[in-house]
């Protein structure tokens, strides 16, 4: 099997722990659920995500210098 | 303290990296700070300060309908782009779609692209040796009988002759055993084989039978990949001044492709972006839609479209972790409210449907507020401005 994260267009995912996620969450001002998905069987998610972990990318961004969003992985 | 490449002290450094700019910006500050060279930490100082400034001031402001102006600025340039379907691009004679089309099918989502095509790129001696880019090539494309010798039909005895030719066999590394099996297993027919030369027939002696297998053996794939039927090589140079071979494909397997020893996994890519989703997941694909859309507005001249506008645009279609269309299939016919649907296509089916079962627009968003007429809560019109009964007298209103 590809090693799907070696891949360009893919940025780095990484579990978020739960203490960082209540950061987040009051940062933003949201509920976990009205974050982005991503599908459990995503290609990139690593292998420890369950459903309802929230994921962290970090992504190359084209107008600045690096971005960080979050999904939640649903069903 | 962050590493600067710039020749710079550090005074200066200290100065800019004080400011709220993006890394990009902060090095712009810095290069233009080395150009002059003469710079004192005041004026790196000041100049930091008015870049800073007019960063704050250029980014969106709350309530800013950020949609409608990545519609419109999409939209307006869309105008001029070609209507032609076929076009070769630049690259290696492969017909691609182009132009309006391309970007249709883009934000449509369609399942397969006209013209699929992907870009293989070669790892190690795969790409610096043609005789080994070759065998990637072999294993990519598909070869069809004819590739590999002459068919004939031998009416008056009822047999399918096919005689191989060497050299091809050796080329694409299959020998006529292997032809003659895998015409066994797919026809279903006894073959004879004699060096180079295959024979076989319909069981019944019977003229449409025996045409019937000549055609089913044209549509049988030996070697390759059923979906790439061609596969164009090219010699492209690298940032570093040195050469590798490119592979382009019409058609594509990205899946397949990506597993095939000598591919360079890591840089290969294809235009179809449910695949990208398929084997690299929603966030590659988030990347293609943002890189093909750019591509097709740039191919055209159309490149000071904002990638931010692109961006947002790929945003949505991948919010829900896959790819939907916009368009009432996609993300306009999700819309919570009955009126926003209707205005955008089939108005009287979405009116009826809401009617029939009971659907309560709470005129929320944008359009449904354009259309009983009630300002819209984006801008000026989500704040209430009261003119002030009370004295504020002393004057420290502020």
């Amino acid at each position: 099997m590809v090693d799907v994260s070696q891949h360009e267009l893919v940025p780095e995912h990484t579990v978020l722990e739960d203490d960082e996620l209540e950061e987040v969450l009051t940062e933003y001002n949201i509920d976990r659920t009205d974050l982005p998905k991503i599908k459990r069987n995503d290609a990139a998610l690593p292998d420890d995500a369950a459903v309802g972990d929230v994921i962290r990318i970090v992504r190359d961004s084209r107008t600045t210098d690096q971005s960080v969003v979050y999904r939640l992985v649903v069903e | 303290m962050t590493n600067v490449e710039y020749d710079v002290d550090d005074d200066t450094i200290a100065v800019v990296e004080d400011t709220d700019l993006p890394r990009r910006l902060k090095d712009n500050v810095y290069e233009t700070l080395e150009d002059r060279g003469d710079a004192t930490v005041e004026d790196a100082d000041e100049l930091a300060k008015a870049v800073e400034t007019r960063y704050l001031d250029t980014r969106v402001d709350p309530l800013d309908p950020v949609g409608t102006v990545s519609a419109q600025s999409i939209g307006e340039p869309g105008t001029q782009l070609t209507m032609n379907t076929f076009h070769y691009a630049g690259v290696a004679e492969i017909d691609v779609t182009q132009g309006l089309p391309r970007l249709i099918e883009l934000v449509d989502a369609r399942k397969t692209p006209d013209t699929p095509m992907m870009t293989v790129y070669l790892e190690g001696e795969y790409a610096t040796e043609r005789e080994k880019a070759h065998e990637v090539v072999w294993k990519i494309e598909a070869t069809k009988i004819l590739a590999l010798g002459d068919v004939s039909t031998n009416v008056a005895d009822m047999r399918v002759q096919i005689s191989l030719n060497e050299d091809t066999l050796k080329e694409r590394m299959i020998t006529p055993d292997e032809v003659a099996g895998i015409i066994e297993d797919s026809l279903g027919v006894q073959t004879v084989q004699q060096g180079t030369e295959i024979q076989f027939g319909p069981e019944e002696p019977s003229y449409r039978d025996l045409l019937q297998l000549v055609e089913e053996l044209r549509d049988i794939t030996f070697k390759g990949i059923e979906d790439i039927s061609r596969v164009v090589i090219r010699r492209e140079e690298l940032d570093n001044g040195n050469e590798e071979f490119v592979l382009y494909t019409e058609g594509s397997a990205f899946g397949d492709v990506l597993e095939i020893e000598g591919v360079d996994a890591s840089r290969t890519t294809c235009n179809n972006i449910h695949e990208i989703h398929r084997n690299l997941g929603i966030e590659a694909a988030r990347e293609a839609i943002i890189e093909e859309t750019n591509n097709t507005l740039a191919e055209q001249g159309l490149d000071d479209v904002n990638v931010r506008h692109l961006m947002l645009v790929a945003d949505m279609m991948t919010n829900r972790g896959e790819i939907e269309s916009i368009g009432r299939h996609g993300i306009s016919g999700s819309k919570e409210s009955v009126l926003a649907r209707a205005a955008f296509e089939v108005t009287v089916n979405h009116l009826l449907n809401a009617a029939i079962h009971g659907e309560v627009d709470d005129l929320d968003g944008v359009t449904e507020n354009v259309i009983v007429g009630k300002p819209i809560k984006l801008g000026t019109g989500d704040v209430d401005l009261r003119m002030g009964s009370t004295t504020s007298g002393s004057g420290q209103a502020d």
